[in-house]
């Protein structure tokens, strides 16, 4: 079905296991179905489907993770070593996707939701429930977070860089 | 617009969902400060690392995909009186419901997804296309022939490549900077009034264009890619790189790709 994938996607890393993002994914094409009826023409059909999807995960209460994902030895590969191999963790996919798994759920959500999928902050603040400042500030949290977990010295925030730039420039 | 401005607003600018005004003056500062254009291209190349990831990640939606029929299959069943509905009918009117269902999520449109064999430069360049040509996603283009040329001109490209492109029954409609596999280019955006095609300039370094050659032409090897309802094209001149993309067909991306290397 159209959309299922992209949806089991995201609610892989929001769930607690691959089961219940399975069990999220259904639930939410169900209630979908039922509920075409409700859905208004020319709307984002898509964001739609995703804020179905995250009123079924609140509603259950939350059951999901706030922790990293539980990776098998098998699929880990080495361990996340941001400090010894900074620049392997920009090119090593199991490096992104454990610093992925190492942010907050509502980080997750938003880089999943913007970065992965494509929805705009507008989007996002509808299939989220929260105005679309949260999600400008959740995102450029989200996005250093993760640059710090994939970069020895990326701890210094952004806007310390942009300032520091900003004030060499001004005062040239 | 200082930095602090630039930081807060970024993620409305990659969205592209500043307004006109404010998405020009992000430009300006950008092309006035090098260490903001150095961290929004850092920013860029990891959400490019981080989709890539994501996206190669394996899922199981098709057993998803089946459960979900199995049920509504179900649920229509249950929704018919057996007193009322012959057996038959049952099957028939749940075999409709599972279509319905099928239609009415597919009405949501559907993107495919690009596979992770496929290069990267074509995949994110079939991936822009589609969501700023195609799906017109607001995006700060710059319209003023002269100011693309200018653009491009910073960028190495000289303007008499991006106006011998506006020829032969194309016109040159748009144009920004983008990036791609994590390397800046020029999107051209050109019309014969029908068809649109994104084209893609760079100038020319050491890193080949990888993909399947299908001819050559001017001496140099055009290759193509077809990823979903994106067709991408390349062909390197001794000075550009560029890559075109349409969502017509493969054969339109390459007829527009043999007159690239033609006019350059």
């Amino acid at each position: 079905m159209p959309h299922s994938r992209s949806l089991l996607r995201v609610a892989r890393r929001i769930s607690s296991d691959a089961s219940a993002a399975e069990d999220l994914v259904q639930e939410t094409l169900l209630r979908a179905w039922r509920a075409f009826g409700q859905f208004q023409s020319g709307t984002n059909a898509r964001a739609w489907l995703f804020r179905i999807m995250f009123n079924a995960f609140y509603a259950h209460g939350r059951k999901t993770r706030n922790g990293p994902v539980i990776v098998s030895l098998e699929q880990s590969g080495p361990e996340f070593e941001p400090q010894s191999q900074p620049l392997l963790a920009w090119t090593d996919a199991v490096s992104v996707a454990r610093a992925l798994d190492g942010l907050s759920q509502e980080h997750r959500a938003v880089l999943l939701l913007g970065v992965v999928e494509g929805f705009k902050c507008r989007e996002m603040a509808e299939i989220l429930s929260v105005p679309i400042g949260t999600v400008m500030s959740r995102l450029s949290r989200a996005r250093q977070s993760l640059r710090e977990r994939l970069t020895s010295n990326g701890s210094q925030p952004r806007e310390s860089r942009s300032n520091t730039a900003c004030a060499e420039r001004e005062a040239s | 617009m200082n930095c602090n401005d630039l930081g807060r607003l970024a993620p409305l600018y990659i969205t592209g969902e500043l307004d006109e005004w404010q998405a020009a003056e992000f430009d300006e500062h950008l092309r006035s400060c090098p260490a903001c254009l150095r961290e929004l291209e850092l920013q860029s190349r990891l959400d490019a690392r981080l989709r890539e990831v994501v996206l190669a990640e394996e899922s199981n939606a098709a057993r998803v995909d089946s459960r979900v029929r199995q049920l509504i299959a179900a649920e229509s069943e249950r929704q018919i009186p057996p007193q009322h509905a012959p057996r038959s009918r049952r099957w028939a009117s749940a075999a409709i419901a599972i279509a319905a269902a099928a239609i009415v999520l597919a009405a949501v449109g559907y993107r495919t997804l690009v596979g992770t064999s496929v290069a990267r430069v074509y995949a994110d360049a079939a991936w822009d296309h589609g969501v700023e040509v195609v799906d017109r996603q607001p995006r700060p283009w710059l319209t003023d022939p002269a100011q693309i040329a200018e653009l491009a001109e910073k960028q190495g490209i000289s303007p008499s490549a991006v106006t011998a492109l506006a020829s032969g029954g194309y016109r040159l409609e748009r144009g920004k900077l983008c990036f791609l596999d994590h390397r800046i280019f020029l999107h051209l955006v050109y019309s014969d009034g029908v068809r649109e095609f994104s084209v893609y300039l760079r100038p020319r370094d050491a890193k080949a264009l990888p993909a399947s050659v299908r001819e050559i032409s001017n001496g140099e090897p055009l290759c193509t890619s077809d990823l979903g309802n994106e067709h991408v094209a390349s062909v390197e001149t001794p000075q550009l790189t560029a890559l075109v993309v349409t969502n017509q067909s493969s054969d339109a991306a390459l007829n527009f790709a043999r007159f690239v290397s033609a006019v350059l």
